[in-house]
């Protein structure tokens, strides 16, 4: 499901957001944000998360840096040490939650 | 990222969306083209086949889909044209009833009611299942009846000016099943149906009205249930006979007409049965008698809505219904101040801007700030070329910092995408605006003739991207931005003029607003520098 939606999302920045280029108040812009949930997060509190983000993007409120943020418990994370590529950096947030952040240098 | 690989797939990404769009519209042609032709070809050979469910208890309200089945040739006698016995005449429209004891035909005689040929448009293909066609559950009463003529105690009834009754007999060797139309001078009426000897028979709305039925709107059969849901089910989607009990409203629909009859006192059990095509076909459960009222006619909310409030759920506008809905609403109010439906979109539109207007001006000024940071914007789009991320992310901070956000907001765009939908489908499926004409566009339902408005339309997307400080990092993406009127003028060409008249006159507005805001704007930073 988590898949599905990424996938409809990048079509959408691919293809459609040409249409609506320009107007998003957030860094990451909400496309963005709602990829990186989908990519990160149960479909449910991705869902949730993208819904309430769309419902801020607009001018009463002030946008601005808004990263998606995920709760991870450490110690459940299996470690691989081989060599990876990064994708997505983990940034704490105290109590257990982390800024999302994607590495856009990944594929250069 | 660098330029020269991101220019080319970007191009193709504009000739992606522009073919999308025309395939959509070809594929959109293609469906409504079809069923046309499928209805030609059903009117030649019109029969029911019925498929026979099984279910015990109710094996009575099967009887009369099976003795269908069973009397398919005797069946096919009937269905070419019988003789007119009786004709009916009101203010709105002329019944006739055919010597079956079934309408054969209406005409609506109303001035707007009138085809391309100059003729007043006739609800009925007469080829399929008519008007208030009795089945009898008992398979011999049913394949008699089918060939025994009624007797009729008028043959020309003048109800224009006062309630008019119609007593149809017909004499059959076991029951006499009598129906009594009770003819309202509007053109609606009730009906009474009984038969003797406790004959239990089913009545039929006939197959729905055929003027206008495509792709673009819903048709098929309506119900409406004693808990007021609605059940709909269109064309083509009925594939076995299925039974409904506790229905307030039978409707058979095309996009603007609607047969409906409908009892709010007493509910009906209906069975619905496909013919050939998978269409259905209503036919509500008599027992030896019923009671129901009956409006064969277009889907007028005014007129609906004086017979019932209740009635109005039959104009139906597929899934945008809840936006829809008080959409026409709130236009057919305007329309009731101002009396024409051009005017009413431009208002409409007029004062959906007004609503969006603190919202939009704040987002104007916000931009208007951007023209002092212009040269730190230059700098950062210099700095970072062809890494559009970095710079959207510095050019956040730069506006965090000096507290604005020139951007509208994904919210204000999606917001659009139902409001836009709402009055294309009120345009669509409302016959009040068919055939409502502004200036040079004969029927703001169709696409403009002329291509004025969308060229139009356009032109002030033009004009708005070159009077609005431009946002965009990336220099591909500008290019393709300014594109975007060229692709849009397409997207309009083909759709119903009054969509189009919408959003002309929205853009119209951003522009003059934003017009007076530049100028403003200039007249103050003269003032500072003078000072």
């Amino acid at each position: 499901m988590n898949r599905i939606f990424a996938y409809f999302i990048r079509f959408y920045q691919k293809y459609l957001s040409i249409f609506s280029h320009g107007s998003c108040r957030f860094y990451p812009t909400c496309s963005q944000y709602s990829q990186i949930h989908f990519e990160n997060n149960s479909f449910f509190k991705a869902s949730y998360h993208t819904i309430t983000r769309i419902l801020r993007c607009n001018q009463l409120f002030s946008g601005g840096f808004d990263h998606p943020e995920v709760l991870l418990d450490l110690k459940k994370i299996k470690i691989s040490y081989k060599k990876v590529s990064i994708k997505y950096w983990y940034i704490p947030n105290g109590n257990g939650r982390f800024f999302v952040i994607k590495n856009w240098e990944r594929n250069r | 990222m660098n330029k020269t690989n991101n220019t080319p797939s970007n191009q193709k990404r504009i000739l992606f969306a522009t073919l999308l769009a025309f395939a959509f519209f070809i594929a959109y042609d293609l469906l409504y083209i079809k069923p046309k032709q499928n209805e030609l070809a059903l009117q030649t050979q019109a029969e029911q086949t019925v498929s026979v469910s099984t279910k015990s208890e109710q094996t009575t309200q099967n009887q009369a889909p099976q003795s269908n089945n069973n009397s398919v040739s005797s069946n096919a006698a009937p269905m070419q044209n019988q003789e007119i016995v009786s004709t009916i005449t009101t203010k709105n429209n002329i019944i006739e009833i055919d010597s079956l004891g079934r309408i054969a035909q209406i005409t609506l005689t109303g001035e707007q009611y009138i085809n391309d040929s100059g003729k007043h448009l006739q609800l009925f293909n007469t080829n399929l299942l008519k008007a208030l066609e009795v089945r009898f559950s008992d398979k011999d009463i049913n394949n008699e009846a089918f060939s025994t003529k009624v007797i009729v105690n008028q043959s020309q009834i003048d109800a224009s000016s006062s309630e008019q009754r119609l007593l149809i007999t017909q004499e059959l060797s076991q029951t006499t099943l009598t129906k009594e139309l009770l003819i309202k001078p509007d053109g609606t009426f009730s009906i009474n149906v009984n038969s003797t000897n406790n004959k239990e028979f089913f009545i039929t709305t006939g197959f729905r009205p055929d003027i206008i039925a495509d792709m673009y709107a819903d048709h098929g059969v309506l119900l409406k249930n004693n808990d007021n849901t609605l059940t709909i089910i269109e064309d083509g989607d009925l594939a076995n006979s299925s039974n409904f009990v506790g229905v307030k409203i039978a409707s058979a629909f095309d996009r603007y007409y609607a047969t409906v009859l409908y009892n709010l006192d007493t509910s009906m059990a209906v069975s619905l049965m496909p013919d050939k095509e998978n269409n259905p076909q209503i036919f509500i459960n008599a027992g030896d008698g019923i009671s129901l009222n009956a409006y064969m006619g277009p889907k007028d909310y005014k007129m609906l809505k004086s017979l019932s409030p209740e009635l109005t759920d039959v104009i139906e506008y597929g899934f945008f219904t809840f936006i829809a809905k008080p959409m026409f609403a709130m236009l057919n109010y305007i329309y009731s101040l101002v009396g024409h439906w051009g005017w009413t979109i431009i208002i409409t539109t007029i004062l959906i801007k007004l609503v969006l207007y603190p919202l939009a001006h704040k987002g104007m000024v916000s931009m208007m700030r951007l023209k002092d940071l212009a040269p730190k914007i230059k700098e950062i789009q210099e700095k970072y070329k062809g890494d559009p991320q970095k710079a959207s992310m510095h050019m956040m901070e730069l506006y965090k910092k000096h507290g604005a956000n020139p951007m509208g907001g994904c919210l204000p765009i999606i917001l659009q995408i139902p409001v836009f939908f709402a009055i294309y489908r009120v345009l669509t499926n409302a016959i009040e605006l068919k055939g409502a004409g502004f200036l040079w566009v004969n029927d703001l339902s169709l696409m403009d003739p002329f291509f004025i408005l969308p060229i139009l339309m356009g032109a002030t997307m033009y004009l708005q991207q070159k009077i609005t400080p431009n946002t965009i990092q990336d220099e591909t993406q500008r290019k393709i931005f300014q594109y975007l009127p060229v692709i849009f003028t397409f997207f309009f060409l083909w759709f119903p003029a009054g969509l189009t008249l919408y959003w002309f006159v929205n853009n119209l507005f951003t522009v003059t607003h934003q017009y007076f805001l530049n100028k403003a704007y200039d007249k103050a930073r003269e003032q500072r520098k003078a000072s």
